[in-house]
């Protein structure tokens, strides 16, 4: 893959907590790209250093070592003003912890990001994201009025609205059942196909088997790739790297 | 943006109804104390009234201007310091709504105008409803100062239009600068930092607070250190302005202390204790926005109590130690020669007392004060107050007396009621009295006889060894008012004390009442972020009991830890009283106000305990599963 086909490349990148004896490599030395208009799912043993890789990819993290490109930019030098430039129209994050505006109804959760950008939002096009969803008349509805599924489903929302480059989504169905999850899955695979780039975090063979690829990290570094395979592919390589801790 | 603003309004009402309480509050009490002291410094005496009675009473309203600018600036310093550290607090219990914020793309600038924008709002609306209030409370210190006659009757505060200005610049400018600082901060910390509180976002003692505790803990030891070389005035202003800057102090690194106390609740105290002494530790920034109101109330009320009351007692002691006499005699006008005249009397000076005016300098720079003067027969005042010898005091000279106010050397102008004496060369000065008196020394013979007929005298009187005191009392009894030289000084010794509490009433009442109230809305402000918490130690398996038990342990570890850092703070203040008295009068002296501390040590315990057993019960009323399903 050449840069130009990747939505984000990872080159050489680490991150390290804390100092000295306490130090841990969360991220060790990981190079990556994630194909542009592709799904890509990482996975990896609790605590492999998923969440913080996503979050470096995003530029939500700072790197110790190496370089982050969105697209052609380079996060690691990108200052805070520019970075919050790219999360109002390159980057959109979901959490698993949905991370919603409590005061907020579900339309104003999902206007927010407009309007930070100091754009007045369109009604339709807030109705249009929240429909896309399948959440159109829930829209006046606060969070805590919600499901679970249908708050993650917002925060989708949210990331979407505006039309960002890469979706990069933390174990987005990790809080929900089985039929919640698919539901969100579904949604994700129709993005995809549309050609939108996502990364996902998941610890569930069921959601990444649903990517169109499959990044395996343990101890901080990238150890496997697996493309269109199936759930039980996907779960036995997770286990085989599970057990060679 | 302003939509989102009013959205977060509605939901965080315990933050913004605290925030607004403190600068309404603040605004009143500032208002109030402003337009008092313009009013007396204004107030005019009444007509009719004789050069001497005028003279009077332009020293009384000096000393009640005095006392206002005090009670003036101890409410600044409150009302900048709870408005303040209120809105501080107010930002870092969002710092997770602000993190989210950031997260879909809020800039550092958007969240800063966001906050300062608030705290405008904030601070007007606050100023809206602390005007009125001011009114109601300047017609309550009104009649406290009435009560205690510090004012006559017909006194009463007056209304200015500027002050509009005033008291909506104070609560605006008061709320965005405490709001400035904790905004640039939530702006600055990275926001997946803030969400998860990590890294910076988790620093408590941050530069800002280190710098400023360290800066006025400098300032509260420059103040111990320089009082004692401040003189019988310079001494007491110092040590009373201790507790200001060591409370900021204290306040500003008691993250560095409030944990350490968790470690001291009592291990026997089960699931609960260990969640609090958790909390403790965990939650070091609430622990210390509760914790500061409490210091500044205890550093206040105990230090400047307690330096009060020490200089005052100080004032007593001097007083007894340099008074030589049997007995003394309150007579009006001048009765020297008839109490000479009484059989058994050795000596006596005989002492008249006149308000007076004494200017220094020429033209442009000339300043008066207003006084009083003593005429003194000199040796026999030297040889009864035990001054050293007076013997330049004769003819058209003065003395510095032991109210000081007047210069050493050179030449001021005395006035008294209906007679000018113009330039008076001043030829000696007694040592200065801890607790005042009269500010200048005239021997007789300057003085007309008839301005002194009527003016109150104090003689005091020794006997001659061997002689009848109860025979001599007797006779002098025809004079006028005779007491024993001890039954004097103790009657002397309870007015000045009760007077000393009057003032520290007038002083701190309010203004103790304004912190206390700062302390039961850092609790409220601090529990509202709280349902969570609770919900989530209660879903864990703590039953309802448990969790508000949790709650109040923390909550009297916070007031402990308050209570002693107040308690250092005011040590400091009590410090500087003790090295002043002894610098000045020779022997230290302290005297802690027990009854006055020990009662605000429990009213603090029980307010704090209240308040938070209120709020921990009310924040775990709904089932917490209730609480927990929205995960925002
Ligand atoms: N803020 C932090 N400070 C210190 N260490 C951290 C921090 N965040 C993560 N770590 C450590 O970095 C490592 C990787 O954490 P990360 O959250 O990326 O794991 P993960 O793969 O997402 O795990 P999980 O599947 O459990 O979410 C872990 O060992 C974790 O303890
Ligand atoms: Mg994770």
């Amino acid at each position: 893959m050449t840069r130009a086909d990747a939505a984000v490349t990872l080159s050489g990148v680490s991150r390290v907590y804390g100092r000295g004896g306490a130090a841990v490599r969360a991220v060790d030395d990981v190079t990556v790209a994630f194909p542009r208009g592709g799904w890509t799912a990482v996975m990896g043993p609790s605590g492999s250093g998923k969440s913080t890789l996503l979050h470096c990819a995003a530029g939500l993290e700072r790197v110790d070592s190496g370089q982050v490109l969105l697209g052609d930019t380079d996060l690691t030098r990108a200052r805070d003003g520019e970075l919050t430039a790219l999360r109002r129209t390159r980057i959109g994050f979901v959490f698993q912890s949905f991370n919603l505006i409590g005061s907020l109804t579900a339309a104003q959760n999902v206007a927010l990001p407009l309007r930070l950008a100091g754009r007045r939002p369109r009604g339709s096009e807030v109705r249009e994201t929240l429909a896309a969803v399948g959440l159109a008349d829930r829209a006046r509805h606060r969070p805590r009025e919600l499901s679970g599924g249908q708050q993650q489903r917002v925060a989708i929302a949210r990331a979407m609205v505006t039309r960002p480059d890469v979706l990069f989504a933390d174990e987005p169905t990790g809080a929900l059942d089985s039929s919640a999850a698919r539901v969100v899955l579904d949604l994700l695979r129709h993005m995809a196909d549309a050609g939108q780039s996502i990364v996902m975090v998941s610890h569930d063979p069921v959601a990444a088997a649903r990517a169109d690829s499959v990044v395996f990290l343990r101890d901080g570094r990238v150890v496997d790739h697996l493309a269109g395979a199936n759930a039980h592919e996907v779960a036995d390589r997770l286990a085989t790297w599970e057990a060679a801790r | 943006m302003m939509g989102m603003s009013r959205a977060g309004l509605a939901e965080r009402w315990p933050l913004f109804v605290g925030a607004f309480l403190s600068v309404t509050l603040g605004v009143a009490l500032v208002q109030s104390s402003l337009l008092l002291l313009i009013s007396a410094a204004t107030f005019d005496p009444p007509a009719g009234l004789s050069a001497a009675e005028r003279m009077e009473f332009t020293d009384s309203t000096a000393a009640v201007v005095s006392m206002l600018g005090i009670v003036l600036g101890i409410a600044t310093f409150l009302a900048g310091f709870i408005i303040s550290s209120t809105f501080a607090f107010t930002v870092a219990q969002r710092r997770r709504d602000l993190a989210l914020l950031r997260l879909v793309g809020a800039g550092r600038g958007q969240v800063r105008r966001l906050l300062l924008g608030e705290a405008l709002l904030l601070g007007a609306l606050g100023a809206a409803a602390g005007v009125p209030l001011g009114l109601v409370v300047m017609s309550a210190q009104t009649w406290m100062l009435r009560r205690m006659r510090f004012v006559p009757e017909n006194f009463t505060g007056e209304w200015q239009d500027w002050i509009l200005a005033v008291s909506f610049g104070t609560g605006i400018v008061l709320a965005v600068a405490g709001a400035m600082v904790a905004a640039r901060r939530a702006a600055r910390v990275r926001p997946l930092e803030a969400l998860r509180e990590t890294g910076d976002a988790a620093r408590v003692m941050t530069v800002t607070r280190w710098l400023s505790g360290l800066i006025f803990f400098g300032g509260a030891l420059a103040l111990i250190i320089v009082a004692p070389h401040g003189g019988a005035a310079g001494g007491p202003a110092m040590a009373m302005n201790v507790p200001l800057p060591a409370a900021i102090a204290a306040a500003a690194l008691s993250p560095l202390v409030v944990p350490l106390l968790g470690r001291l609740l009592p291990t026997g105290s089960g699931v609960a204790g260990v969640l609090a002494r958790a909390n403790l530790w965990d939650a070091r920034r609430r622990s210390a926005s509760v914790a500061a109101p409490l210091i500044v109330l205890i550093a206040l009320v105990v230090g400047t109590a307690g330096a009060g009351a020490s200089f005052t007692a100080a004032g007593i002691d001097q007083m007894r130690s340099q008074t030589h006499a049997d007995l003394v005699v309150e007579t009006t006008g001048p009765a020297g020669p008839a109490i000479a005249a009484v059989p058994g009397v050795a000596s006596a000076s005989t002492e008249t007392s006149l308000p007076a005016t004494f200017t220094t300098g020429h033209g442009e720079d000339a300043e008066t004060e207003t006084g009083t003067a003593v005429v003194v027969d000199p040796a026999a005042y030297a040889a009864a107050h035990s001054t050293g010898p007076l013997t330049a005091l004769h003819g058209r000279t003065a003395a510095v007396g032991p109210g000081g106010d007047v210069p050493s050397h050179g030449t001021v102008k005395i006035q008294l009621p209906g007679l000018d004496l113009g330039e008076v060369p001043v030829v000696a000065s007694v040592p200065a009295a801890m607790s005042g008196g009269d500010n200048a020394l005239l021997p007789p013979g300057l003085v007309p006889a008839a301005l002194l007929a009527k003016a109150d005298t104090l003689s005091f009187v020794t006997l001659r060894p061997g002689t009848d005191q109860a025979a001599a009392r007797a006779a002098l009894a025809h004079l006028g008012t005779v007491s024993t030289t001890d039954e004097w000084l103790k009657a002397d010794a309870k007015v000045r004390a009760s007077t000393n509490d009057k003032i520290m009433l007038v002083i701190m009442g309010l203004g103790g009442l304004y912190a206390l109230i700062g302390v039961i809305n850092s609790i409220v402000i601090g529990a509202a972020a709280r349902r969570r918490e609770f919900a989530e130690a209660r879903i864990t398996g703590l039953t309802r009991r448990q969790v508000i038990r949790s709650a109040l342990l923390e909550s009297s570890a916070v007031t402990a830890a308050g209570i002693l850092l107040g308690g250092v703070a005011a040590a400091g203040a009590l410090l500087a009283a003790l090295t002043s008295t002894a610098a000045v009068t020779g022997h230290g002296t302290l005297s802690i106000p027990w009854p006055l501390t020990l009662a605000i040590c429990a009213v603090a315990l029980l307010v704090t305990s209240a308040t938070s057993l209120i709020t921990s019960w009310s924040a775990t009323r709904h089932a917490p599963i209730t609480l927990l399903a929205a995960r925002e």
